[in-house]
């Protein structure tokens, strides 16, 4: 049977919020009897703060689908919309003391639950708020922006780990092909974010970094060090992370530049694709890593 | 109590006989001398061979008694069930050079099914024979698949999920006549029911030690005098140069006082022990609505209860079963690593608001009507339970206002 953590056993034999709440003014449905699980979110939004007052579900699927209904009703009571809708996947399996890998497809019904609650809260069906693309997995009706999405936030590599987040590919497996082109496309913008893919050996550019003329200034960064942060004892590791970092990055104008040290905090600045939408946030958490790995008590701060 | 490690000893209440079984004391008693005294080897030519040989040579006898076999040499000791199919289906294959298809059913068990896809992607032509609602097969529809192409006709005794069981007798006349070779995956049927294989033209059987209160790690192939055959494991003259490897003595010996108590409960099975599981179904069936039997009732082992639990998912059940200590088993996805529910439930086309939470309940002669009864006292309020989470479960609840979508348990929509 399946070793599931005390915590999981506890949101399963006593689920927290189980309820209908016939006055919920949001409804997320997703899952279906055919798949094997299916989850209601109902939520009580106040229009004027936009805090989740009361939430509550009702759960078809196994001990996990049912625990995770439960944790994520607990994770975002109180919270606003904007605030819950920053919970990923992760942080419900986290929440339960992680998930076995098979199931982690549970925490992922739950969060998409969320997102069609909020659809609905605006007055629009999950479908019409959330494109799934081409069809996949024609077994589960997985569609490819959902196996995108796990890929990139939880840094899959394998099919066999897709069908664990989203189940595609659990059925005929006719789809693991697509999956692995999938796979493969979604690394190609992470590696560019500076996520290194585990086991893959990156070819080396270092020629066409050279002939290129934006490559970043060590003058300039050394320069915007110099006023601010003299004083700092970190000075010298944060700039060695710099250097190497900004390196690391694609040869088309990116640039991390920094700003100030404030105690362990170390400011800076993005320029280039590396510092717009989604490839910002990817940028700093990365960076984030990397000073953590030169010193565990500095973080990093966009400004 | 520690719910997650409860054994008989400790209170367990065990429903899940067709996946395994408690090891006899007698077996343990009868097995242990030949783990410390008698450790020779069979093959011997001294004092310490020849006690280990006479004690093979009485189960092989016992075991040949309970399956009606008419000669003990009939007996292959192998190590697992699925050893065993894997040799019947390859033998059939090699020992006829000019025959390349096979023909079982779609409910087999994985020993044969995947094995059968193996060999299909090797260049074997598969016929799998469907199967009716009710998990029967039609005998006119076996018949009209052999062909002079058959190598081998596969057709289990007993389902491991429903406990159908199977016209094999019948079937194997119907193969004989058409020249074509019979084997029988009979792990569910040998102990439950009675098996006389000198009675009907059956070529080959497979069962295994571990479902008839044997360890794990013994199995049987049973092949009849005439039956051309090739080993599937070579290495050693053991088993008349038929299964190469030094016997597994100890667990030999076990199976052979297994197959003889075996024979000794057959009677009881069929009525004390089948008297416990048709009081667990009516007693379902009475208290739980929207559930309904998996399998043919009038042809089922005496010990097997297959029921599908309508709008509830088999894992959720199974846990909380655990809570009390009762251990059964699920055909549901969720439940394995596979995230479809078991081929037997899809070959029976099962509805889909009960292909999730389906639920075997499996007895031996240790199941006392004390457990049936425990059980029928807890499982109703746990279907209750989680129906009253399921939004498939619409019984006295209120509607909501802001839904736009409905939970149709026959709608066949597939939602993200």
């Amino acid at each position: 049977m399946w070793d599931y953590s005390d915590k999981v056993k506890d949101h399963f034999l006593h689920p927290r919020n189980a309820r209908v709440m016939p006055d919920a003014n949001a409804v997320g449905d997703v899952g279906s009897i055919i798949c094997g699980d299916a989850l209601r979110l109902m939520l009580k939004i106040n229009p004027v703060t936009n805090v989740i007052e009361d939430a509550s579900f009702q759960t078809y699927g196994c001990g996990s689908a049912i625990a995770s209904s439960s944790a994520l009703t607990e994770m975002i009571k109180g919270k606003t919309v904007e605030e819950a809708q920053k919970i990923t996947n992760q942080d419900i399996a986290d929440y339960l003391d992680g998930l076995p890998p098979e199931k982690m497809h549970c925490s992922v019904m739950g969060r998409e639950a969320l997102d069609a609650a909020v659809a609905n809260y605006h007055g629009k069906s999950y479908e019409q708020a959330h494109d799934d693309g081409e069809i996949v997995c024609h077994c589960f009706g997985v569609g490819i922006n959902k196996i995108k999405k796990a890929v990139w936030e939880n840094h899959l590599t394998t099919v066999e780990e897709v069908t664990n987040y989203t189940k595609a590919g659990g059925g005929c497996q006719s789809c693991h092909m697509r999956i692995e082109e999938i796979i493969d496309e979604v690394w190609v913008d992470l590696e560019k974010c500076g996520v290194p893919r585990p086991g893959f050996v990156p070819t080396p550019l270092e020629g066409i970094k050279i002939a290129t003329s934006t490559a970043p200034a060590p003058a300039s960064t050394a320069a915007a060090v110099a006023g601010q942060s003299s004083a700092s004892p970190y000075e010298a590791k944060v700039k060695a992370v710099l250097q190497a970092f900004n390196d690391g990055l694609p040869a088309d104008g990116s640039e991390v530049t920094l700003s100030g040290i404030d105690g362990t905090v170390v400011q800076v600045k993005l320029s280039g694709p590396a510092g717009e939408g989604m490839m910002a946030e990817m940028t700093l958490t990365f960076l984030d890593k990397k000073l953590k790995e030169a010193d565990g008590t500095l973080s990093v701060k966009r400004v | 109590m520690d719910s997650r490690n409860l054994g008989e000893g400790l209170g367990g209440i065990y429903l899940d006989n067709n996946a395994t079984t408690r090891i006899a004391p007698e077996v343990v008693e009868e097995m242990m001398p030949y783990f410390t005294t008698y450790y020779g080897n069979a093959s011997s030519q001294h004092g310490f061979g020849l006690p280990v040989e006479k004690a093979i040579t009485k189960a092989r006898e016992q075991v040949a008694d309970l399956i009606g076999a008419a000669y003990p040499d009939e007996i292959i000791f192998t190590s697992c069930a699925s050893e065993s199919d894997n040799t019947a289906l390859w033998t059939a294959l090699w020992t006829q050079k000019n025959k390349n298809e096979i023909v079982t059913t779609k409910v087999e068990h994985p020993a044969i099914i995947d094995t059968s896809t193996f060999l299909s992607n090797h260049g074997v032509t598969m016929h799998y024979l469907d199967v009716s609602r009710e998990g029967d097969i039609d005998p006119a529809k076996f018949e009209a698949l052999l062909n002079e192409r058959t190598a081998l006709a596969s057709i289990m005794w007993a389902n491991n999920e429903t406990g159908n069981i199977y016209p094999v007798p019948k079937l194997a006349e119907i193969a004989a006549a058409h020249q074509v070779l019979f084997h029988t995956d009979a792990v569910q049927a040998v102990g439950k029911i009675p098996v006389s294989v000198k009675d009907s033209p059956i070529n080959m059987l497979s069962f295994s030690g571990h479902k008839l209160h044997a360890p794990k790690g013994i199995g049987v192939l049973y092949v009849r005098r005439g039956t051309r055959f090739i080993p599937y494991l070579h290495g050693g003259h053991q088993e008349r140069g038929r299964r190469a490897g030094t016997e597994n003595v100890p667990y030999i010996v076990g199976l052979g006082v297994a197959c003889e108590l075996a024979k000794a409960h057959l009677d009881e099975l069929n009525t004390r022990v089948r008297a416990l599981r048709d009081k667990l179904e009516q007693g379902i069936l009475a208290r739980v609505p929207e559930c309904m039997v998996m399998g043919d009732e009038g042809h089922r082992t005496p010990n097997t209860l297959n029921i599908a639990f309508k709008f509830v998912e088999g894992e959720a059940i199974l846990l909380m079963l655990n809570e009390y200590g009762i251990a059964a088993s699920s055909g549901s996805a969720c439940s394995s690593e596979s995230l479809e529910p078991s081929h037997v439930m899809q070959a029976m086309e099962i509805p889909f608001s009960a292909a999730h939470g389906t639920i075997r309940f499996s007895l031996s002669r240790y199941t006392t009507e004390d457990e049936i009864d425990k059980t029928l006292e807890v499982l109703p309020g746990i279907i209750a339970r989680l129906r009253e989470l399921s939004p498939y479960w619409n019984q006295n609840k209120p509607a909501i206002a802001q839904a736009d979508h409905v939970f149709d348990p026959d709608s066949q929509e597939v939602r993200a």
